[in-house]
């Protein structure tokens, strides 16, 4: 394992050194070049990274306390309950819905529609695409629900974690029962496992109602297999479904491989992708009375031999080999190169270096997959700490909302109006469709609609006119009339002292002139949260 | 995945002899503050209207000449006499009536049969395929449009060469090359209740995003602040169609005032994308009246109103109409339609070879039937929009386009004209 040097060194590499705010442990770290970051760039920098980025005043505090240490917390596996949260949380009804309950509410709602529909049909309006209002309404919450933990959560790491895992095993909460299924996913398979093993995370979603459903695993079976005969003792037998799956779908097989896995390059081949469709037949969702819930098909499995990857899976296997096939894949060398360097795109940069990717490798064999040491591995590489890293990556348009209000101190309130403008800048929460979730990469996110779009919102929250957020700059700065000392309040709070002397320019311009302070506080701030560095992280 | 970043493709032809990081964002940025000079007539242009919810062809293109067709669907065949007859055989459904002088004077041609190779039936994924061009693939992270803009580079450099009406960005534009999502021209830009305080706000981001910056943000930012600027100078808030053009106050209407807006602005446009919801007919679908009656109807006077309105810019013009698949040729027990297979397209515009009914045939006798139920698909959809690209945008570079489908003229339908 590499060490990391730390030490402290003010006023090098031009930044401006804050005298009294550096005590104790506070320290820089040396990345081997002359480029040093003080320990406020650091702050910032893991604050940008681990976090949604900073609040007011945790700069200056993660700082003081030491950033190791700060790293060390939000990678604890003994957190206590993370009380902001707590006090967050309970006014979302989704949490307290069972999934067989939604999947229930979901089925009697089809039904529901459809008598609508049919009544309506005489009455020749165009019909309404998307969900129905209360499938929207519960969409709103689960997607509200990201947005309030990913801003008040002071387990930072774990909604960043929870966001990357839910992404890297995408589901789409359009796609018909997984309106219903993916509230229990995001809370039962990814939440609880987003910082364990990945062994544990892989096998959770493989069974998981909401994936199989999605992937269309849930309709695969062995060729020629049939249902055991309809149970006629049943009150209300299920009914003959149309479309009685004939044979497996290679589906969820395929992005298992490609996406979840191995990789594109992971070196498996079309033969692979069938047999392990054939291995994983059976893996379906209950019906009937228990909908919703996971439930393994004897009927639909195929019992032959295959092999995958050169290794053989003997005839005469249940649900026992999909679990020993999970398994092999969660350790497989290609996937942990593969998902460790993801996880360094994430970190580190779009176009991660080798070095933490080795690092992440390494935890990854040593440890046999526990993410929290994969995580550490790449929190400690050399590269994490390049002051090229340093704001390398454009925020997602998640991350630049949370971080903007998180950096004002604005709190979102329960309507999904947030989420709402997530979605108008690109990312509609659960609703990707391509399994492959949304993309890392700035090329993705930045197009000039979209800027304007972030340009706009910036303005808005900062000026209180964002619906659905409750903002009081106070929490920022106090209202003055010296535009100066306000500008420098802003620097320091939003960007640890490196706004760039451009935007600096740019802001003052227009807030010097200003008569009514108040306004003129919200203009600067505005412009700070739409600046270019705002965007970067 | 992506190993060539958007920057350097929208350096144009630079980045094929430089991989230096700065020279070509100098260039570019230097590019964006040159006057826009861009409005030339004979600029060809693609309209693409998608029809979300998969469109019954059967029932907008109606096969009257088969008694087939009327024996599957007791219920919701259109009537003969109720048919607009094209060929003897084959009619449009009575909504689009108003489209038939195009079809006569040649610039409207109808594709028929065409679709998928993939047998998906789910909405989902369909759309995906046909947005992403990548049928059966569904990792494919970007959409076919967005790939011909990014290989084929001999375009004026304008942040509305393409252009997708509606809030966000969708898969058939997404990818690494620039493309402008519009909810509303009028709409677009800094928006801070009044004028004087947005220009104020502009000035100021644009100030910080300008010169010095180098970068994806920079030349992005000033992409949208060019936009911006190009679309003040046209002033969008003022404008009336042209040739005594009635565009339905639908979405769909609105949206087309829109493009035509943006066409005789002379931004640049070369692609333009808009979604056309409300085809998903499972119930009580309706013959020669109802439910997709008053859809065909709206698709149809929407597209006259364009058509009216664009007059002679029609010559530049072609407006493809597309949907993830066909529906069932029974009608089903709620006297509707369940998800088919093959669709019916229409393609509309002066470079179009119009006023046939364009693929081949496959018939409605079930042993020709793909899976036993629905119409086959005789035209893959990438061999239609392929010739498009090819003959109407006048593409040179559309090998990555469709990466696994080999274009060939062979396979081309012929709907643009020779």
């Amino acid at each position: 394992m590499r060490f990391i040097w730390v030490l402290m060194v003010a006023g090098m590499a031009g930044e401006a050194a804050i005298p009294g705010s550096l005590t104790g442990q506070s320290m820089a770290v040396d990345t081997g070049s002359s480029s040093v970051l003080t320990p406020r760039d650091s702050a910032l920098h893991v604050l940008n990274r681990l976090a949604y980025g900073p609040r007011p005043g945790e700069v200056e505090r993660i700082a003081k306390a030491g950033v190791q240490d700060w790293i060390r917390t939000q990678l604890a596996s003994d957190r206590p309950d993370d009380r902001a949260l707590a006090r967050a949380e309970p006014r979302y009804a989704i949490l307290d819905m069972n999934p067989r309950e939604l999947a229930a509410r979901y089925v009697e709602e089809q039904r529901e529609r459809k008598r609508e529909k049919e009544k309506k049909e005489t009455e020749d309006q165009p019909r309404m695409e998307g969900p129905p209002p209360e499938g929207r309404r519960l969409a709103g919450e689960l997607q509200q629900l990201a947005v309030i933990r990913g801003t008040a959560a002071d387990f930072q790491l774990r909604e960043v974690m929870v966001d990357f895992w839910t992404n890297h095993f995408n589901v789409n909460l359009q796609k018909g029962l997984d309106r219903a299924l993916v509230p229990a996913y995001i809370e039962h398979t990814i939440r609880p496992n987003s910082l364990g093993r990945f062994e544990d995370l892989l096998l959770a979603t493989a069974r998981s109602p909401a994936m199989l459903f999605y992937l269309d695993n849930a309709e695969s079976v062995a060729p020629g297999a049939e249902p055991p005969s309809r149970r006629r003792f049943m009150r209300f037998p299920p009914p003959e479904r149309k479309n009685q799956p004939k044979g497996i779908n290679e589906n969820y097989a395929r992005e298992l491989l490609e996406l979840h896995t191995l990789g594109v390059d992971g070196g498996y081949t079309q033969q692979d992708v069938i047999n392990v469709a054939r291995i994983l037949t059976g893996w379906g969702i209950a019906r009937a009375n228990q909908i919703g819930e996971f439930e393994f098909h004897d009927w639909a499995h195929d019992e032959g031999e295959k092999v995958v990857l050169d290794v053989r899976f003997p005839a005469g296997h249940g649900m026992d080999e999909g679990v020993r096939l999970l398994k092999l894949l969660a350790n497989h060398p290609a996937t942990m190169h593969h998902v460790s360097r993801k996880l360094c795109a994430r970190f580190v940069s779009d176009e991660p270096p080798d070095g933490c990717v080795d690092d992440a490798v390494a935890a990854w064999e040593r440890t046999h997959g526990e993410i929290r040491q994969v995580l550490l591995a790449i929190f400690q590489s050399p590269e994490f700490w390049a002051p090229a890293a340093k704001r390398s990556k454009i925020k997602t348009p998640l991350e630049f909302m949370l971080s903007a209000m998180r950096a004002i101190g604005a709190e979102p309130d329960t309507t999904p109006r947030v989420a709402q403008a997530i979605a108008r800048l690109g990312q509609p929460l659960y609703l990707q469709a391509s399994p492959a979730g949304y993309p890392e990469s700035q090329d993705e996110w930045v197009n000039s609609g979209a800027l304007l779009q972030r340009m706009n919102l910036a303005v808005a929250l900062a000026g209180g006119s964002m619906p659905g957020t409750m903002v009081d700059l106070d929490r920022l700065t106090p209202v003055t009339p010296d535009y100066r000392r306000l500008l420098d309040a802003i620097d320091q709070t939003l960007f640890a002292g490196t706004m760039s002397p451009r935007t600096r320019e740019a802001i003052s311009n227009e807030v010097k002139d200003e008569v009514d302070p108040q306004r003129g506080r919200a203009l600067a701030v505005g412009l700070a949260l739409g600046s270019p560095e705002f965007q970067r992280q | 995945m992506d190993v060539t970043r958007r920057v350097f493709l929208r350096a144009g032809g630079l980045a094929l002899c430089s991989f230096g990081l700065d020279p070509l964002f100098l260039n570019r940025a230097a590019y964006a503050r040159r006057a826009p000079v861009i409005g030339r007539s004979g600029q060809p242009i693609l309209i693409c209207l998608f029809q979300r919810g998969a469109v019954d062809g059967l029932n907008m293109i109606v096969p009257h000449g088969d008694a087939l067709y009327y024996r599957e669907r007791p219920r919701i065949a259109v009537p003969r006499q109720a048919v607009v007859d094209l060929n003897g055989y084959f009619g449009f459904h009575p909504s689009l009536a108003a489209l038939k002088p195009w079809w006569d004077n040649g610039s409207l041609g109808v594709m028929h049969a065409v679709g998928s190779p993939d047998g998906s039936r789910s909405h989902f994924d369909a759309q995906d395929y046909m947005e992403t061009g990548t049928p059966g693939r569904k990792s494919t992270p970007d959409g076919w449009l967005n790939r011909y803009c990014s290989h084929q580079r001999e375009h004026h450099e304008t942040p509305f060469r393409s252009v997708a009406f509606g809030p966000e960005l969708p898969r058939i534009l997404s990818g690494r090359a620039p493309s402008l999502a519009i909810a509303d021209l009028h709409a677009f830009g800094i928006r801070a209740g009044n004028r004087p305080a947005s220009d104020k706000i502009t000035r100021a981001f644009e100030a910080m995003y300008e010169g010095a910056q180098t970068g994806l943000l920079a030349t992005s930012a000033q992409e949208g602040f060019e936009a911006v600027r190009m679309l003040k100078s046209v002033d969008p808030t003022r404008y009336s169609p042209e040739n005594g053009a009635d565009y339905p106050r639908s979405p769909l209407g609105r949206t087309l005032l829109q493009i035509a807006q943006l066409i005789k602005a002379d931004l640049g446009l070369e692609i333009a994308f808009a979604d056309v919801g409300g085809w998903d007919t499972h119930v009580n679908q309706g013959a020669g009246d109802g439910q997709l009656a008053n859809r065909l109807r709206d698709l149809s006077q929407a597209l006259v109103a364009l058509a009216t309105d664009l007059g002679e810019r029609m010559a530049d013009v072609v407006v493809l109409t597309m949907s993830e698949f066909g529906r069932t040729v029974r009608e089903n027990g709620s006297a509707g339609t369940d998800h088919g297979h093959a669709t019916a397209m229409l393609v509309l515009g002066g470079p179009v070879q119009g006023g046939k009914v364009l693929g081949r045939w496959p018939g409605l006798d079930p042993a020709n039937r793909f899976e036993g139920r629905d119409l086959a698909v005789t035209t893959d959809f990438r061999d239609l929009f392929g010739e498009i690209l090819d003959r109407h945008l006048g593409g040179t570079e559309l090998s990555g386009v469709f990466p696994d489908h080999e274009l060939s003229p062979a396979r081309f339908p012929g709907v643009i004209k020779g």
